[in-house]
């Protein structure tokens, strides 16, 4: 751009303005620098163009239903495949059990609201969660419908227990329902609590 | 080219307020480190958040804002003082502007560091001063711009050195941001609601938040760098027409980077692309200052070894490489998936404001004290010391950062062998950072120790000698030649032409119909090309077009500014149009309620933002930790927007109705009850409070004027939905036995945290959502999202 003193020996121009003692080279612009813009400026326009003029790849909200309905599929595949026999069966293998407790006893998770001792009450306090020591069932006793509510969480979400279905895993879940199905017997008495939801009292009742 | 020199006139520089500004920087500066060491201690002992005016959400913001205004402000007006009296030949403009100046700034700070523990904030990172503090902050600036021009409108010397353009570009940008992203409504004198909302309210912070980063902490250290480093090199600078070419891409293209805060989130695609490409192509710019810096070296590498400046600079220009380089890295969409939210931005962030400000700084001050104290400096093994003992510090930060983001990333991304369910919950990758938030916490006590050393050792020096202020013989300018350039020099030429006329072709591209678009692709290419041809051929012209303009101040200015606003303007004006309330044809947040609304401000005002996301990425590990991604719609009655820029804890956005009243209010007030381990502050200071009631009606006034469909209620009314709600919350917890006043902080902050990811859809019209017209014409503007080929964004 400038070019007021010519170099004969390839030596940097220096231009002759002086700014406070400051002077200035005027060297070229390195080669690798330009270009790392250049490269930059044609990725762009490339990147561009193939996903907005060439409508080339997916958009995000489009791909991501995708991937979400497939793991739904999948999920509900699983929910089909369990049933009350294999939880009961699993209650009695002693390594799910112990997994299940492992869960269950991890600090911020079960244990905090239904007790180490399953009956939801700390030294005599009342925790959030309900007993799950005695017979009485808000949301059904029958194994799949424990299942349920620790997958899913309670029908009003507010009011009970969270959902843990995306937190724990379906083998989680499982190996922790075994563990409080430990503490039951396969043909024990199933009482409805009060105040069970309408939507849960026919499961309860068949 | 220099004008007739007449007369020679001793002329005595403004010293004075550069000493005030340098002594207060320090100053600040051990008060910002300390801040930071005190709050990365608190999240490793949760004990430390001492009382509610020393919880971590408060005290962040005094942490950044200390870090940015205090310590690189002063640090910064400090630099500009000195260096535009040496290079504009003359006296500061005035010398009781220049005193407004320093101690309005020093005034804005104390308000600050006394409003921000007292949790009163406008809940956007970097922009929590609340509103009589804005105002103040932009009229101290204007006195600075004025003050600064005044100095350029009597300078004598004709030509602006590359400094000054890069003081001149930071001035005018940091007001354009500050004003517009602090535009907002008071409801109080403590309070006020932005008028930006949810997707907007993101765009224009982001947009803010980043060129502060770029403009405030970036630019005016570039230029200090052109200054000092010469000076100390006692060396030529490298490459003018480096000088140019990276200053003026530099300051056009950093305005368009904001969107790479907010990408994978609920912004349109478009925005998050040009965010994304911007940074790209921001890479080469940046490297373009360290370049001059480095180069500049070329033949006094050997000072390296004695001399403590030019270490401390040639560092802080190695960080700035190494953090220009990081930068664009994190903003590739797939990089940032990992990144964002974790440590690795913080590791960023601090490479950048401890290694490039930091050590400018401590390389600037060291070759300031003993010229404005007529002195020696005191130690130069005591300086070597805070050198070595910063820069292994900040590495030590920077390496723990990374390590704690990349980790606590992947974790959180792990899932079950199934694939259907994450492995971790957010409290176990918590427990594997702690080492690493451990070592930060050493990392920057390590900087902090050098600057404490470098305290001593410029006490020392400065009571060693005695405050002058530099008085020099100089020739005085006889106006004529300069300042003259009319608008048809400035705007009419080449260069102008070239330039707006590619970009023009550019933005047709990508803003016009299909079919237009790659017309104008086309016709940009070859324009360009010819453009280049042009140039090549009369380059002589622009040559001596650019030497008049560095001749000329306020033509430079306004070039400058219209290089800064066009970014922001396409960006913004399609979003504030666009994407308001009235045409999201998705999902809808339903309004909050008087007490959720009360709530709401106490959250932002404890600063919970600072640790939590309100923004569920269109990204698997994402939906599947917190449920279906975030919509544009579901935050767009949001003043202030909360999507957050870090999750040291869990992300809230679909929080409501997860949880038991109960749990939230156990949680609130020992966190640790019901999430062992966690770092969270504790709040039972909320439960001795009462809700701000009196201001309620006010509020949703308010918000009613910034377009929040409230429908009419009178202040009785307000107040008693409030009540009502609170009244049903307590009842509630009190069948957990669990006693609280229905119009304690606390029923309304479970309040607003029960709402979170409420939404309601609205009917699709079916005749709004017009597709592609086929033909092209009439050639109005499209967003490129809209106008995709091959199915919806």
């Amino acid at each position: 751009m400038d070019s007021k003193k010519p170099s004969p020996n390839n030596e940097p121009v220096l231009r002759d303005h002086v700014y406070d003692g400051i002077q200035e080279y005027d060297q070229k612009l390195p080669n690798w620098w330009l270009f790392t813009l250049y490269i930059a400026i044609a990725y762009f326009v490339i990147h561009w163009l193939c996903y907005y003029q060439l409508g080339l790849g997916s958009s995000d909200t489009l791909a991501m239903d995708k991937v979400m309905a497939e793991m739904q599929q999948a999920r509900d595949k699983q929910m089909e495949s369990i049933t009350d026999e294999q939880l009961w069966a699993l209650s009695r293998n002693p390594a799910a059990v112990e997994a299940g407790k492992a869960t269950y006893m991890t600090p911020g998770m079960c244990v905090t609201c239904h007790a180490p001792d399953l009956s939801a009450t700390l030294a005599g306090a009342k925790l959030p969660g309900l007993p799950l020591n005695d017979q009485e069932w808000k949301h059904g006793g029958k194994p799949i419908e424990i299942f349920k509510i620790v997958r899913k969480g309670s029908p009003d979400l507010s009011k009970g227990m969270a959902a843990w279905e995306l937190v724990l895993g379906m083998k989680r879940v499982s190996e922790v329902v075994a563990f409080v199905l430990s503490h039951h017997k396969e043909g024990e008495p199933i009482t409805r609590a009060v105040d069970t939801p309408p939507a849960a009292a026919p499961a309860a009742a068949k | 080219m220099t004008s007739t020199a007449a007369s020679k006139v001793p002329i005595e520089f403004n010293d004075k307020v550069v000493r005030q500004f340098m002594l207060a920087s320090i100053i600040f500066g051990v008060v910002a480190m300390l801040a930071g060491v005190f709050i990365a201690s608190q999240l490793n002992y949760h004990q430390l958040n001492l009382a509610e005016w020393l919880t971590f959400g408060r005290l962040r913001p005094l942490h950044t804002n200390a870090a940015i205004f205090a310590f690189v402000g002063n640090m910064m007006f400090a630099g500009i003082y000195y260096s535009t009296q040496r290079l504009c030949k003359c006296r500061m403009g005035n010398d009781t502007l220049s005193n407004i100046h320093f101690w309005g700034w020093q005034l804005i700070i104390v308000a600050a560091a006394i409003t921000l523990p007292m949790g009163l904030s406008r809940g956007k990172e970097y922009a929590e001063l609340i509103w009589p503090i804005n105002i103040a902050v932009a009229v101290i600036w204007v006195v600075f711009a004025v003050n600064f021009f005044l100095t350029l409108h009597k300078r004598n010397e004709p030509s602006l050195y590359v400094a000054l353009w890069f003081y001149i570009a930071t001035i005018v940008t940091v007001a354009m941001l500050y004003i517009v992203n602090h535009l907002s409504i008071p409801t109080s004198w403590t309070h006020s609601y932005g008028i930006f909302g949810g997707v907007q309210d993101g765009l224009v912070q982001w947009w803010y938040g980043h060129n502060a980063v770029a403009f405030f902490l970036t630019t005016p250290i570039l230029g200090i760098m052109y200054y000092f480093l010469p000076k100390a090199a006692e060396r030529p600078v490298y490459s003018y027409r480096l000088s140019i070419v990276h200053f003026w891409s530099l300051v056009f293209l950093y305005i368009w980077a904001g969107p790479h805060h907010l990408l994978n989130t609920a912004l349109p695609k478009w925005l998050q692309m040009l965010g994304m490409f911007f940074s790209l192509m921001l890479w080469a710019p940046s490297w373009g200052g360290m370049l001059n810096g480095l180069l500049t070296l070329r033949g006094a590498w050997d000072k390296l070894r004695t001399d403590p400046v030019i270490k401390f600079f040639i560092a802080g220009v190695t960080f700035y490489g190494m953090c220009t380089f990081e930068g664009p890295l994190l903003s590739i969409r797939a990089v940032n998936s990992l990144s964002h939210y974790s440590d690795w931005t913080i590791g960023h962030v601090h490479s950048g404001a401890l290694g490039w400000n930091g050590f400018m700084a401590a390389g600037m001050f060291y070759w300031l004290a003993p010229r404005l104290w007529n002195t020696k400096l005191y130690s130069v093994p005591m300086a070597n010391f805070h050198f070595w003992i910063g820069t292994l510090g900040i590495l030590l930060y920077v390496v723990a950062m990374w390590i704690s983001g990349i980790m606590q990333g992947l974790m959180l991304n792990q899932v079950t062998a199934d694939g259907l369910a994450v492995q971790n919950t957010f409290l176990d990758t918590l427990q594997a950072i702690r080492p690493l938030m451990g070592l930060r916490v050493i990392g920057g006590g390590m900087f902090l120790l050098g600057w404490l050393v470098m305290c001593v050792n410029l006490w020392k020096t400065i009571r060693s000698g005695t405050p002058v202020n530099e008085v020099r013989e100089v020739a005085v300018l006889q106006h004529g030649k300069t300042d003259t350039m009319g608008m048809k020099e400035t705007f009419f030429n080449d260069p102008l032409a070239c330039t707006f006329g590619a970009m023009l072709l550019i933005l047709g591209w990508i803003f016009l119909p299909p079919g237009a678009d790659i017309a104008s692709l086309i016709c940009a290419c070859v324009f360009g090309y010819m453009a280049v041809r042009r140039f090549q051929k009369t380059s002589h012209t622009w040559a001596n077009w650019y030497d008049r303009l560095l001749q000329n101040y306020l033509p430079f200015t306004v070039l400058t500014f219209v290089a800064v606003v066009i970014g922001g303007l396409i960006q913004i004006i399609p979003t504030v149009t666009v994407n308001s309330a009235k045409n999201v044809e998705d999902r809808v947040q339903k309004l909050y309620e008087p007490l959720e609304l009360a709530g709401r401000d106490i959250y932002v005002s404890e600063g919970c933002y600072n640790c939590h996301s309100q923004m569920i990425r269109t990204l698997v590990p994402d939906v599947m930790r917190y449920g279906e991604y975030s919509r544009l719609g579901e935050s767009i009655y949001d003043h202030p927007f909360q999507w957050g820029s870090k999750r040291t804890g869990p992300d809230l956005a679909r929080e409501g109705g997860q949880r038991p009243n109960s749990w939230h209010y156990e949680h609130l007030m020992d966190p640790r009850s019901m999430s062992p381990q966690s770092n969270m502050p504790p709040y039972a200071h909320l439960n001795t409070k009462a809700f701000d009631q009196k201001t309620l009606p006010r509020k949703i006034a308010v918000l009613r004027q910034l377009g929040v469909p409230y429908p009419p209620m009178d202040a009785t009314e307000i107040k008693m939905k409030a009540l009502e709600q609170g009244v049903k919350i307590a009842t509630d917890l009190k069948i957990s036995n669990i006693v609280v006043r229905p119009d304690s902080e606390m029923v309304a902050v479970i309040a607003y945290l029960q709402k979170l990811g409420q939404f309601e859809q609205p009917a699709v019209e079916e005749a709004l959502t017009h597709k592609g017209q086929g033909v092209p014409f009439p050639l109005s503007p499209v967003i490129p999202d809209s106008a995709r080929r091959n199915g919806s964004q």
